[in-house]
């Protein structure tokens, strides 16, 4: 055994130093992990094209080489050299753009705090306060983080950098294309400013953090001012090189943005104060209230960045429950309005006209296509959620001239749907993504990882109960979820399993049901015959027990999520 | 059918409040055979009193007003200006910035919490302005705000009385010694420490304010030959607080401290301050009537720590007795809905006249946030904020009726409403009267700084 690990090892060190060797062409040579494409060049054919919202072409070619579109239109003259995505029954989309994201990115090292370390004077870093870092330096781009965000339809995604205090840094832009490639567009950063402090040191508080903006703001504009006196008169001694100082100063100057998160409406009424004081490029991150502002941000110019988290629902299911009385029932209807606000938040921007983006901060995957759904529901078009994802981020960032839309010139970005985006059918399939061609159509492949979805039916006092059991297998673990008709009386639920075991033969499992009065404990315990017929029973702790049967599908479907 | 028909109208009630306290600043206003407590002209029978955009333009008999404008008849009520609590800390998002024993840049003003229903019932309790102050963690806290009550806003800013000057926090005693000194080992540990903090602060503030002169007029020069100097809020307060531009509202009990800090500011030049809280006050009654804008105390409330032990009911009455500006404040979001059974209380304990006792929660507040120009009495020419209660304010059975800020109604008891918020959040508890709401205090927001250094 050792030895053959030893040759495994002399065998690759030898490969390394050749590659080493004969870098240039390394590539050309061999290609071990078929990395490399046959060819950069590709055209979709026959394919619906909605290069820009608003805009369809029915039986459209796209063609693009290197990365880059170099041709749209009917009929094209394709180039010998060019692969055919067979586009006749797709979509093809601009690839979407997302403002604010932070999967994959590192948290800094931060110096040591000292021995007699005063929290009433900390060093920047150590406050929070490190507009000299840049996402840029702290991430990696790796598929296994961006193959979902790429899945949903995203193709550039601002990074920003992680830190708990006001100023953590600026911005990167990503691509998200090829793993060997660097992937990184750091030629439009911004900076990145939120209320939250490291907390326990200066500043404590948002007080503080309002205080200090001011001060930083000043000291920076006074920064300039003794550099550009000493470049006339060195006799007044050199400004010391301040890092903190230094990265604002494109921010003073109204080249870059500051990027401030906003969580509240009363955040966003702190950030134009802030602008209001000391003017600088505003872009506010993460809106989802304060519709009454829109006036305001609109005759300032400000740009708006949404959430595409939502808030979860409390209240579909409570509304039935018995009757509390008429305060609580008031009560409850003006919280239910309140809930509703976020979800038509950005139709009303749209009914503004101010352009606004997306952001996933905050959004879980697989909620992405049904907030959308949502925010549409409650009167968003269709053509404004597009342009959300697309041209507004592009102009957003100054990048139009590069992505935003399907057009010659503009990089190879563009999602590939089965159906019209935003409708019930339209799954991705495909996404190129700098000029790379990514399949998502087999995406959650279950023979490929031996995922599971069982559908089960169990008789009770009550009626037949019917749901579905799915199980996911994550680093040789099964981990499931069971959706179940919820007790409250309005539509499914799902929830996690507990103490899953589940081998060819048997299955077991517990879940735990929330119902007005409290919690059902719930355990699942049986036999598989076949592999596909499960034969059991379910015991409700405290109550009684009742048969299931359940049966597996042999055909999943596959959502992306 | 019903319970939604009920629903829709108690809504509709709900906006059209919201709509008429939205859209309107200033208010006309006729209010008609008032028994009305002037403060600082006795008590008229039966009187008039006319409010014109938000200011009262006429106090008599007879009055008469266009069609328009809205008629209260106050037959056998009584009229009196709205109370001011000079020491609160409501409708604030954040109260204390404890991490460091100086914060003078700090800024309620940036988190007022227009939300607060506090400040409704505030409202339904008679008091208009409250004085939102930071919290009492440092020597020198944060610059506090002075607030006027114009609920329904969503606006932060609408609820600032941009005609008040600029006040700050101070605190001496235990709060700061215990949050640095203790909790951090910082300075102050001790009230020499504290007194020290103020005084390194003041001349740090001079030499501050010296670099910069200089620096101005260098400016002006055609060749400059110095550096620009580093821009510092803190100590820019600092330097307007000696140059007198900000009334020092100060968190004090005992007369030792009260007395260090006189001496201070009399050797700084410093004239405007105001005493808070002041147990021993009385101690040094005249004192504080001789160098100092008065002392905002509380009626009965003390032993909730050592520094609070050496107390009487009778210090306002003292106080007032030894001519020191004094007023009764709250402090707390609960005390400032009936500040006049507060006031009553110095008729007890001391035997106040109802003129000196109701001066406590009305002019002499204003005295100590500057604002006596603008409000604190019932004259021509003060802005109308205006509370009309249903027997004289100093009885025990008195309640509020309605309640004016610039001759708008913010309060109505006939058309009060259970739920008088005007945010609901829902990030929260779907229902949240079901959970207790926190009360503030003066010592809110320094968790961190504890649990990191101190367990208490």
């Amino acid at each position: 055994m050792k030895s053959k690990k030893q040759l495994i090892l002399t065998c690759y060190s030898i490969y390394l130093i050749c590659t080493l060797l004969i870098l240039g062409q390394a590539h050309a040579q061999s290609d071990n992990n078929r990395n490399r494409r046959i060819t950069s060049s590709y055209y979709i054919s026959n394919a619906t094209v909605i290069p820009e919202p608003g805009i369809i072409h029915s039986n459209y070619d796209i063609i693009f080489k290197n990365g880059t579109i170099s041709k749209i239109g009917k009929n094209l003259t394709i180039p010998n050299d060019a692969k055919e995505i067979k586009g006749e029954s797709l979509f093809v989309y601009p690839g979407f753009i997302d403002l604010g994201n932070n999967s994959g990115i590192e948290i800094p090292t931060l110096p040591e705090r000292p021995d007699n370390f005063d929290t009433s004077n900390p060093i920047p870093e150590l406050a929070g306060i490190h507009p000299h870092f840049s996402a840029a330096k702290h991430y990696q781009f790796s598929e296994n983080i961006e193959k979902g965000w790429r899945g949903l339809g995203f193709t550039i995604v601002q990074k920003i950098p992680e830190g708990k205090g006001m100023l953590s840094g600026s911005t990167t832009l990503v691509v998200l294309g090829n793993e060997g490639n660097n992937n990184l567009l750091t030629d439009y950063p911004s900076q990145i400013f939120q209320f939250n402090t490291v907390r326990g040191v200066y500043p404590h508080t948002k007080l503080a953090v309002m205080a200090k903006w001011r001060d930083l703001f000043q000291n920076t504009l006074l920064y300039q001012e003794h550099r550009a006196i000493y470049a006339k008169n060195t006799e007044i001694g050199r400004a010391e090189f301040d890092p903190v100082l230094n990265a604002l100063v494109p921010v003073t100057q109204n080249q870059t943005p500051l990027l401030v998160a906003s969580k509240s409406e009363l955040d966003t009424r702190r950030a134009l104060k802030m602008q209001e004081e000391n003017n600088f490029k505003l872009v506010l991150l993460g809106v989802d209230e304060g519709d009454e502002l829109i006036p305001v941000l609109q005759s300032k110019k400000v740009g708006v960045i949404l959430n595409l988290a939502l808030p979860d629902d409390k209240f579909s299911d409570s509304l039935d429950s018995e009757v509390q009385g008429k305060d609580y029932d008031a009560r409850m209807e003006r919280a239910r309005k309140a809930y509703l606000e976020p979800l038509s938040l950005a139709s009303k921007y749209e009914k503004a006209g101010i352009p606004f983006a997306f952001t996933s901060l905050g959004l879980e995957k697989k909620d992405f296509y049904s907030n959308l759904s949502l925010m549409i529901d409650n009167g968003l078009s269709k053509d404004a959620a597009l342009a959300a994802l697309t041209l507004n981020p592009a102009k957003m960032l100054g990048i139009e001239n590069i992505s935003g839309s399907i057009a010659p010139g503009k990089m190879a970005n563009m999602v590939l749907l089965t159906d019209s985006l935003f409708t019930k059918n339209g799954k991705v399939a495909m996404v190129i993504s700098d000029g790379y061609l990514f399949d998502y159509q087999d995406n959650t492949n279950s023979e490929k990882t031996g995922n599971q979805v069982w559908k089960y039916s169990t008789e009770t006092p009550v009626g037949q109960s019917k749901g579905t059991w799915e199980f996911i297998k994550k680093d040789d673990q099964w981990e499931g979820i069971v959706s179940y008709d919820s007790p409250k009386g309005t539509g499914t639920k799902k929830t996690k399993m507990k103490t899953l075991e589940l081998t060819d033969k048997s299955l077991s499992f517990s879940f735990v049901v929330e119902t007005n009065d409290g919690v059902l404990d719930v355990t699942v315990d049986g036999e598989i015959k076949n592999n596909t017929v499960f034969e059991g029973s379910m015991n409700i702790k405290g109550y009684s027990q009742f048969t299931v049967q359940a049966t597996k599908d042999e055909k999943p479907n596959k959502y992306h999520e | 059918m019903n319970k939604k028909r009920l629903l829709l109208a108690g809504l509709l009630i709900w906006l059209s409040v919201q709509v008429y306290a939205q859209g309107n600043y200033s208010g006309d206003l006729l209010i008609k055979n008032a028994q009305v407590i002037t403060i600082t002209n006795g008590t008229l029978e039966n009187a008039d009193v006319l409010v014109k955009e938000g200011i009262i333009t006429e106090i008599g008999t007879n009055l008469k007003a266009s069609k328009n404008v809205k008629l209260v008849d106050a037959s056998g009520q009584y009229l009196m200006p709205g109370i001011i609590d000079a020491h609160s800390h409501l409708a604030l998002e954040i109260i204390n910035e404890a991490s460091s024993p100086i914060t003078s840049e700090v800024q309620m003003r940036d988190v007022i919490d227009p939300f607060d229903v506090s400040i409704y019932r505030a409202l339904a309790g008679g008091t208009t302005i409250s004085h939102a102050m930071h919290g009492s963690a440092n020597v020198i806290g944060g610059q506090n705000v002075t607030l006027k009550h114009r609920y329904g806003t969503k606006d932060p800013d609408r609820l600032i009385m941009e005609e008040a000057p600029r006040t700050i926090k101070f605190a001496l005693g235990e709060n700061p010694t215990r949050v640095h000194g203790i909790g951090k080992n910082l300075q102050p540990r001790s009230r020499m420490g504290v007194e020290a903090v103020i005084r390194n602060g003041f001349e740090e503030a001079l030499q501050y304010k010296a670099v910069w002169e200089n620096w101005n007029l260098e400016k002006q020069q055609k060749e400059i030959n110095i550096a620009p100097p580093k821009f510092n809020l803190r100590l820019q307060t600092l330097v307007a607080i000696l140059d007198g531009k900000i009334i020092i509202h100060c968190h004090s009990y005992r007369a030792d401290e009260i007395y260090m800090l006189i001496e201070v500011c009399k050797e700084y030049g410093v004239d405007k301050i105001v005493f808070s809280h002041v147990n021993e006050g009385f101690k040094v009654a005249p004192e504080l009537a001789k160098y100092t804008m008065g002392a905002s105390v509380f009626s009965d409330w003390w032993a909730y720590k050592f520094e609070v032990y050496y107390s009487t009911a009778f210090n306002a009455a003292i106080l007032t007795k030894n001519g020191v500006v004094t007023s009764i404040n709250s402090d707390s979001d609960e005390l400032v809905r009936h500040l006049y059974h507060e006031a009553a209380k110095t008729q007890r304990y001391g035997g106040l006249t109802d003129d000196e006792a109701l001066a406590l929660i009305t002019i002499n507040p204003a005295k100590q946030l500057g604002i006596d120009k603008y409000v604190g009495s019932i004259e021509v020419g003060k802005q109308a904020d205006l509370v009309l209660f249903d027997k004289h304010p100093l009885s025990i059975y008195a309640i509020p009726q309605m309640t004016w800020v610039d001759g708008v109604k913010y309060f109505d008891r006939e058309s009060d409403q259970d739920d008088q918020r005007i945010k609901i959040n829902i990030k929260r508890s779907p229902d949240p009267f079901r959970l207790s709401t926190g009360a503030h205090d003066c010592m809110q927001d320094i968790d961190m700084l504890f649990t990191e250094n101190y367990h208490n």
